[in-house]
Parts: structure tokens; sequence; C-alpha cells
């Protein structure tokens, strides 16, 4: 598996809301405290590799050749990649590839994000996350798909939101110690949380992670010039990352699938056998509080639908058996989405030499993981990391070890008259609009919807007839055979009522997305529900399509008004 | 499998847009920029003294060592035109009513370019290499932007 490659440094700015930086400037921050670390100069740097967010986030086009300066790039290879929340995890992926096919001995790996050049909202950026042709007519925003997988997550397992709830509070606790933290010391209780504004429920605000600005980063060395550079080298033991298929609305939502995938190929590179038994500390992805338990399980280290148990019974604390974010994670120490990532590594890297300070786990662990997740909700992205058997114990008997303050910034946090008042501030729109085709597929697909039918495409190879059509079946890759009429009715898998648009303005009348299993067919799509009290919506719930008058109808997602109970069955 | 389209413009699309703005902070080093732009009308660079490269405008940290800098070192505010050309039509394609002649200059003290208009470029046909000077606006008009600097002219002219 090609060489063995080492963390040997790590760095990272404070998370702020608005950093009067520059994104290079908080790159170089980052970059340099890395380099700092491990006393080595940015000539000892042989390739680098960054991460951050897409280009329509910042407004800056080819993002990552932008911020190469600040991440050390200037004369060397550099590439940037990007697979959205699950980056962080990926950038070290990409440093192991790197450093382990022999290309370079160092490389400088840095993740940066600034989310408070996005107005009036981040999420804006993201609305391309859904289909502009069949999911974006319906007004979604980027919480639908967070509420609806959290909301079928807890009916799948008849989880207690309280217990769900824990994880906020656990990790705004472990973030107190942060020095980095946003939100350090703004500790939260299970009732703050319950009683917190809902967005999309299940969601409530204070089971989201905040946005911010920051960045991360590590130095990682082959082996043979790991060890020069320090005695205490934590390996990169395993790999992993894979994914789903991008119609979200096909996936068992329950489970993430494609995050066991990339942790038994990570495991499998790193001889783990028994996750819950060899791995001793967790950095999982927990931009939500469900999404922790959620890929403590998909990582393989609780069973399904039992994490919840873990964080209620003090499992997952910094003291448990199996300490989960004790950095803080994203919703203690923030979200700035590629770096928030890398944080997961540097805590790793932190916590096995023995050095996170205040944050320090108790014991001598000796091998831990960092899961991130993101594309179009897809993709897991999994690191495994160790010390050597013996080499924890020799770090305990030296002390406790260095704390980890974050680089010293030079700028400061910026509110919103700062940001005004400061010289050469300015803000531009994004002057770009787009016309989406619908393709071959989608476009029959509209066509039936305008003639009142749900059309669907047969795959003979996999036995599935899909919806939406398409006219290549992604699992296994041939053509689909032939269109069939499927039903016009179907049942709820999933369903939110949300409460604010993607601006996270107020709603005047909640809206009631919902993913609809239709009748006839092995897919569904997303969908609103209507004619309906809030109240009485259940997930399993029968219902059927509400037309528009055959003359209003023009091939469009919205020729269905929306769906409603079903009254008369069969 | 693949259905042919014999009338493109029957090709249904559904319209859309990124409704975002973007609010550019100018960093550490830009406000410093900007601020002695604005309140001294002077070019503030920042330069190296590992590397001995003098960057304009001012930088938090050099690109070839890594060092920290800081907003040290006036240059210009006259120059060396090291390239220039004369732009006819404008993002959209469409031709502009007067053409903009745009130029990359060498400020004196400098090794960083900077581009911006140059004006008046007069009846003499421009040449690389020949000397140009920035022209500021007057202090009240300043605003703290790259505009506070009208352009570019030939220097004595």
């Amino acid at each position: 598996m090609g060489r063995r490659a080492a963390v040997v440094g790590a760095g990272m700015t404070r998370f702020v809301r608005r950093a009067q930086e520059t994104g290079k400037e908080l790159a170089w921050e980052a970059a340099r405290a890395a380099l700092d670390s491990c006393e080595l100069s940015l000539a000892d740097v042989d390739a680098v590799c960054l991460t951050s967010a897409p280009d329509a986030f910042d407004g800056v086009h080819m993002k990552g050749e932008h911020l190469a300066d600040g991440a050390g790039a200037w004369g060397r290879p550099m590439i940037r990649t990007y697979v959205g929340g699950g980056s962080g995890v990926f950038v070290g992926i990409q440093a192991w590839y790197t450093v382990a096919s022999g290309m370079a001995d160092v490389v400088l790996v840095v993740a940066e994000e600034k989310m408070s050049s996005c107005q009036p909202h981040p999420q804006g950026a993201f609305l391309t996350i859904f289909d502009g042709v069949l999911e974006r007519p319906l007004g979604p925003n980027l919480l639908w798909i967070f509420a609806l997988e959290m909301n079928r997550y807890m009916d799948a397992y008849g989880l207690d939101k309280r217990d769900i709830a824990a994880v906020a509070v656990k990790n705004r606790r472990n973030a107190a110690d942060h020095p980095s933290a946003l939100l350090g010391g703004q500790l939260v209780t299970i009732e703050d949380v319950l009683s917190s504004e809902t967005l999309a429920w299940p969601v409530q605000r204070l089971d989201v992670s905040p946005v911010s600005d920051g960045a991360v980063a590590l130095v990682v060395a082959a082996e043979g010039v790991a060890e020069k550079i320090t005695d205490r080298p934590v390996w990169i033991q395993g790999v992993g990352w894979n994914l789903d298929t991008a119609y979200w609305t096909n996936r068992d939502l329950a489970f993430p699938e494609y995050v066991a995938n990339a942790a038994r190929m990570a495991y499998g590179m790193a001889d783990v056998t028994e996750p819950r038994k060899q791995i001793h500390v967790a950095e999982p992805y927990d931009p939500f509080d469900y999404k922790e338990l959620h890929h403590l399980e998909g990582l393989l280290l609780f069973d399904r639908g039992t994490a919840s148990e873990a964080v209620r019974d003090g499992v997952l604390d910094r003291d448990g058996d199996l300490p989960s974010c004790p950095s803080g994670g994203l919703l203690g120490v923030g979200n700035p989405i590629a770096a928030a990532g890398l944080m997961k590594l540097a805590e790793l890297f932190w916590q096995l030499r023995g050095d996170a300070g205040a944050r320090q786990v108790p014991g001598t662990p000796e091998r831990g993981v960092a899961q991130a997740w993101g594309d179009l909700m897809q993709v897991g992205t999994v690191v495994v990391m160790g010390v050597e058997a013996g080499r924890a114990r020799e770090r305990s008997a030296a002390g406790p070890g260095a704390a980890t303050p974050p680089a010293e910034p030079r700028g400061r946090g910026l509110s919103e008259a700062g940001f005004r008042a400061a010289p050469g501030a300015v803000e531009h729109a994004l002057e770009a609009r787009y016309a989406w085709d619908t393709g071959v597929a989608v476009g029959r697909f509209l066509d039936g919807l305008r003639d009142g039918r749900i059309v669907g495409r047969e795959c003979r190879g996999c036995d599935r007839v899909l919806v939406p059509p398409r006219m290549f079946c992604e699992r296994i890759f041939r053509a689909t055979d032939a269109w069939v009429d499927v039903g016009t009715t179907g049942t709820v898998q999933t369903f939110s009522i949300c409460h604010v648009a993607w601006d996270m303005e107020r709603l005047e009348r909640p809206q009631i997305p919902a993913v609809i299993a239709i009748d006839g067919s092995d897919g569904g799509f997303l969908h609103l529900l209507g004619e309906v009290d809030p109240a009485s919506v259940r997930i399993g719930m029968r219902v059927e399509a509400v037309w528009l008058p055959e003359g209003a109808r023009t091939g469009s997602i919205s020729d269905i008004a929306c769906f409603r109970p079903l009254t008369e069955e069969g | 499998m693949l259905e042919k389209l014999s009338r493109p413009d029957t090709v249904r699309r559904w319209p859309g847009a990124i409704p975002v703005r973007h609010r550019y902070t100018p960093g550490v080093a830009g406000e410093a920029f900007f601020e002695a732009l604005r309140d001294r009308g002077a070019l503030v660079g920042s330069r190296c003294r590992a590397c001995g490269f003098t960057y304009v405008p001012a930088r938090l940290f050099c690109e070839r060592c890594f060092a920290e800098l800081d907003a040290d070192t006036e240059v210009g505010p006259a120059g060396e035109l090291v390239s220039f050309t004369i732009v006819y039509v404008g993002a959209d394609g469409e031709p502009l009513d007067e053409p903009v002649t745009l130029g990359l200059v060498r400020l004196d003290g400098a090794d960083a370019v900077l581009c911006h208009r140059v004006l008046d470029a007069g009846d003499e046909p421009l040449g690389i290499g020949q000397r140009v000077e920035v022209v500021l606006r007057p202090p009240h008009e300043r605003t703290g932007s790259i505009l506070d600097i009208a352009g570019l002219r030939p220097a004595g002219s």
C-alpha cells in the first residue's frame, strides 16, 4: 500500500463569525502555525494539498488557485480537492496518497473557509445542490435534507430527541476547553436545545453548528522523513471514501451505508477488525447533533440505532469509554466547512500525542478515527490514525502534553458595522443566471406529469423501476429498458415541517416537504404535503398526488400541486 | 437509448440563479493599504527582508518564504509601464462607447506590478517601458477603494 505517511505538525486559526483576515491570510496563519509546530520552513515542503468550498461560496473563481499563495503553493505542485462537507477529512486522504505514491516526502495540507462572504446566508450557494428541474421549483432549502434524514433516522429506531440533544450539550461542553472555539464557554442544557427555535422540524436552532470563518493545516511526511521531524509521528493507518447514489430520495436515509463502506475500506487498510475495541477516540462529523450518532453507527462503532444510548449513558464523554468529538466538534468549535473536517484530523493528532491540553482524553489512546460527510449528501470520508504501541506510554511518562493554542490571529472578528467601516471592504452580486436542460429521462417524466401520469424507467438488469427515471442504471451501469406507468399514490418515507426559507427568514406558513415512495416503483421523490393538518402527518402515511387542472399543467414538477392523505384506499 | 433532437429550440429548460452577494474583507494588510491611500494618498507595500521582494498592495505574508510582513514600504507614485492593452468591448461582448486603456505598472521601489486604467494617453502612442505616474482622486473624494487611484498617466504630462 505504498509508503507509510504520518502527521507531524498541525495548526489552526480561531473560528470566528467574520474574520478580518482574507481567506489567503487565514490559510497562511494556519499553515504557518503547522510548520512552526514541527520546526519546518516552507522550503521543506514538496507539495501542497488544499481544500475549500465551491467558488460560489466566496464569490472567487478558482478559489483553490486564488488561495494558493496563502497555502504555501508558490512554485510547488498543488491541487485542490473538494467533496463538499467531506473535504476536510478527504484532504488528509489526498495528502496520504501524495506521500504514499512517492511523489512527495513532505506535504502541507490546508483547509480554509470564509463563510461570512456569502450573503444574505451561505445557504444561497447551496441551493444548486437540489435538482434544478425536479426540486428547486418546490422552494427547498438545505435544512430540508437534514430534517428529512433526521426524522427518518429517529423513526426507524424509535429514538428520543432528548438523547440526540445530548450530543449538542456534550460538544458545547467539550468546546469550552478549545482555545479556537467560536462558542467556547457557551454551555447549553438539553432543555435549551429542545426549547430553541424550530427551524425545520425536527431540526431546532441548537441542533445545528454555527457558520464560521477559519483555517486548519497539517504537515504530513513520509516514513523515514517523519521520524526525523518528530519523535512522535502520528501515522495515517487507513483511509477510505465511498459514494452512494446522487438520487438522494432513493437512498436509505436511516443508515449511511456509504460511511460504512468507507469505514470498512479504512479499517481493512489499518488492520482494524474490531473497531469498537481498537478505536480509542473518535471524531465523527457533527454539523447537526443527530449526524454524530448517525455517523458513529456508520463507522461500525455502534449497532444501528444504539449510539443515542451511548451518549445518554456518558460513553461518548471525554472521559467515557469511547470519547467522541473531544474537540467540541462542529457544534461547539464552529463549522467553517472544509476547515472543520481537517480540525478533526488535527484533534486526533493532538490527542494521540497527548498534546490536547485541557481536552486530553484520559489513558493512552493509540488509535483514533475521523470522519466527514458531504458531496450531494452522499460521500463518507474516513481516516484512521494511530501511534505505535508503547509510544503513547512513553509520551504520558513525560507528563501532560503541551497545550495547543490557535495561531496568533493577526486580525480581529468583524461585526456588521466593522465590516462596513473597513477601508477597502466591498460587496458584489454573483450576476449569473442558469438554464438547466431537462434531459431525456426527466423530459419524458415531465411530459407524463402534464398528462396526469407518473412514469418511471424499468431496469431489467437489477429488477427495479426507477423514479425519478434515468436512461441508465447507476448500480449496474447499463441502459434502462422501458418506460412504465407507476402509481400516482405513495407512502411518506419521511417529512419535515419547515418554518424558514433558505435565507433563514421565517415563512408565514410552514412548508411540509416529504420524500414520497411512489407505488409501483422502487424510488420516490421530493414533494410537498398539503391539505393536511401538520400535526397529523406520520411516516408511513398513504398519500395521493393532487393535480393542477389539466389546462393549467405545463410539464413541471409543480403540475402536482402537492400530495395529500389518501382517504379511500384501493 | 438517446433521443435525437431535431429542433434545438424546443429543448426544455428551467431557469434559475444562485441568489447571493459576496462580501470581500480587504484583510489585515489590505486595510493598511487602503487606509494609507485614503488618508495620506500613499501607496503602501510590504518588503520581505528575507527574499528582498517588495509587494504592492501590502501583504501580511511573503508567498515565497512565508515570513510575516508589515505594511512598511511606500512605493511610487511613478513607475515603469510593463504592458498595456486597449479594450474595445465590455464584459458582455458589446462594443464600448469609448475604448478603455489598461496598464500594468511596476511602481518605483516595488517588484510586484499593479493593474489600473491609463488616463489621457493623448496623441502619443503608449510604449512599454515608458515612465508613468499614479493620479489620485482629490482627498475629499477618496473612500478607501482601488478607485481612489483615478489611474495612470505618462509621467510629467
